[in-house]
């Protein structure tokens, strides 16, 4: 990772900025949302990449230690995916999500709630993205 | 299989707080099927996506919509290898990738 962001600053102009989002590893609440509210039905199990979090956090300490990018700003903020059904949902985290795990119980519980919540219901999963501007130092 | 990204858009409004797009020439790493890409590259002067999934940038590059062709390229490449010249961009965007 130090070294990708080494190349980074290479093709970056002086003074020039980096901005890094990534969603946060962990667990990511599954809802339910309806006329009548939000449920919380369980979670996504989205562990595995908990130590790629960690190595890029201390990849950004390491190249800011060498002089070779300032920390200017952070922040974070939620991002969602919403369905409308269980079904879909279930699709695209098979897709999209290989390394994700949703227990059994958490879409069963998922599948009673959107019954109650009727017709326009969706499927929700969220995760929490940090955001974060570097200035490339340097000649 | 139908899906709803981030319709709240707190993802672009994010980064259009943390940097200014306008007249930019942006490198995206990472850029994957174009999701984010297409959401800023209308501010900026040029703009590169580079992803190591070919399958991925043939997406990008069929979904690249027609107003933003003579500003959005794209190319096969990895963060540790960028096919390019020193100095060349005034913004990199890690989307989702580090």
């Amino acid at each position: 990772m130090v070294h990708a962001l080494k190349d980074i600053r290479r093709v970056l102009a002086r003074g020039g900025l980096l901005l890094d989002l990534r969603p946060l590893s962990g667990a990511w609440p599954v809802e339910v949302v309806g006329a009548g509210g939000v449920t919380v039905t369980g979670h996504v199990d989205e562990s595995e990449d908990i130590a790629d979090d960690r190595a890029a956090a201390a990849a950004l300490a390491a190249v800011e230690r060498e002089g070779l990018f300032v920390r200017e700003r952070d922040g974070d903020f939620d991002f969602s995916w919403y369905w409308d059904s269980l079904g879909e949902a279930q699709a695209y985290i098979a897709e999209k999500w290989t390394e994700a795990r949703v227990p059994e119980e958490v879409l069963a519980e998922t599948q009673r709630q959107m019954a109650r919540a009727g017709e326009g219901a969706r499927v929700r999963v969220s995760t929490r993205v940090v955001i974060s501007r570097w200035r490339r130092l340097g000649p | 299989m139908t899906v709803q990204r981030d319709p709240e858009e707190r993802e672009i409004n994010h980064l259009h707080a943390f940097a200014d797009f306008a007249g930019a020439r942006v490198l995206e790493i990472g850029c994957g099927e174009g999701r984010l890409t297409w959401r800023y590259a209308g501010a900026a002067a040029r703009v590169v996506g580079v992803d190591p999934d070919p399958k991925r940038l043939g997406v990008a590059r069929s979904d690249c919509p027609p107003a933003l062709r003579s500003t959005v390229t794209f190319a096969l490449a990895k963060a540790e290898a960028l096919p390019f010249p020193r100095e060349t961009f005034d913004l990199a965007v890690l989307a989702w990738s580090l």
